[in-house]
């Protein structure tokens, strides 16, 4: 049995003065994915049947290789402020919070790295 | 992790039943969840059932319970509103003391948490009371209306998880009728102290608090509202 008055409870360590930048970003990244997946099924459906060099060479092109990096950058982003949020809703004990979302965090910084250097190996030609 | 199942001493059993009078008319069977912390311990005897209520006409908030699966307040939800049996229960995920009778020490602490009440430095002019416009005045009309029965908080997936932290949709709506107050002096202090990721941004805009409002009130809204003003100050 706590002796602390239910008010200290409440207030806790105080406010952390922070969480909008999380809100802000989370709104913004998920139009940025909107335009950006426009664009990407927008490329692929005047694709259909075209060879695996033509793709290729598609993607050379600064403006897709761009847009692709930021797809893949913008959806990493946007699944780690996601999945915060759920783990933040569901994962209450503080310790296994705090590692949950590290290992998240961890995981998608290493998915968005390799998809990162796929598409510039293929933007700077070393994939053949 | 959420607590998804009742402690072994609430998961609900049959109970007692006690059949209608002879010659009784318009017959409606109450299916009452019962809860006494010594049973199992002493005898069952027939005892009284347990339950807050005061006004009997929606202003108090004190009847709050869930009835046919939704949180309302007892003294205005008719009979005839329920097709069947009517299923009561406490307000959900709460600590219960006895039979209907949630423990709301947090949520009240909760609303005590806000400072709910007006805050100035500016010193009140001597002669008359703070003036407000008729305008300014209504916006904070409805949010005043609130009367704390905590059916909203109650009935928030996000307040049953981490009510420990998150402030719920009652103490938020509150906090929204201060912030928008004309006369109050604190709006930035107000903000600051809700700017946190569990104390407002546990809100997804799920909306029940909105449909269980036995006042027809709108928190989720309210938050909304307190989220857009803390980004109207960052842009």
């Amino acid at each position: 049995m706590s002796l602390k008055s239910p008010l200290r409870r409440v207030t806790y360590l105080g406010s952390a003065k922070g969480g909008s930048g999380h809100w802000f970003a989370q709104r913004m990244s998920a139009v940025a994915l909107v335009l950006l997946g426009l664009w990407l099924v927008a490329a692929l459906a005047t694709m259909g049947g075209a060879s695996h060099a033509n793709v290729v060479a598609w993607l050379s092109s600064p403006v897709a290789a761009a847009f692709a990096v930021l797809l893949v950058l913008v959806a990493a982003w946007h699944a780690v402020l996601g999945l915060q949020v759920v783990i933040e809703d569901y994962v209450g004990a503080k310790g296994q919070r705090l590692a949950v979302l590290i290992v998240v965090k961890f995981v998608f910084a290493v998915a968005a790295v390799i998809g990162v250097l796929a598409v510039l190996r293929i933007a700077f030609g070393v994939a053949a | 992790m959420p607590q998804f199942k009742l402690p072994e001493n609430s998961r609900v059993q049959p109970g007692k039943t006690h059949p209608a009078p002879a010659g009784a008319r318009d017959v409606r069977t109450f299916k009452v969840y019962r809860f006494d912390p010594d049973s199992g311990e002493k005898n069952e005897v027939d005892s009284t059932l347990t339950f807050r209520r005061s006004c009997r006409e929606g202003i108090c908030g004190s009847c709050a319970m869930n009835i046919d699966g939704v949180n309302t307040l007892a003294c205005i939800k008719a009979t005839s509103e329920i097709r069947g049996d009517v299923k009561i229960y406490p307000l959900p995920h709460m600590p219960v003391i006895k039979d209907l009778v949630p423990d709301l020490t947090n949520f009240y602490a909760q609303y005590a948490s806000v400072k709910p009440w007006l805050q100035t430095r500016t010193p009140a002019p001597p002669d008359r009371e703070r003036l407000q416009s008729k305008d300014d005045q209504e916006k904070i009309d409805r949010p005043s209306a609130c009367i704390l029965c905590a059916c909203c908080s109650t009935s928030c997936p996000s307040y049953w998880w981490n009510s420990d932290r998150y402030l719920g949709p009652a103490a938020l709506l509150a906090a929204y009728r201060w912030i928008i107050d004309t006369r109050d002096e604190a709006t930035g202090e107000r903000l600051d102290d809700l700017e946190d990721p569990f104390r407002l941004y546990r809100c997804h805009t799920i909306m029940n608090c909105a449909q269980a409002c036995p006042k027809d009130l709108n928190p989720a809204k309210a938050i909304a509202e307190i989220k857009k003003m803390i980004a109207e100050r960052q842009h």
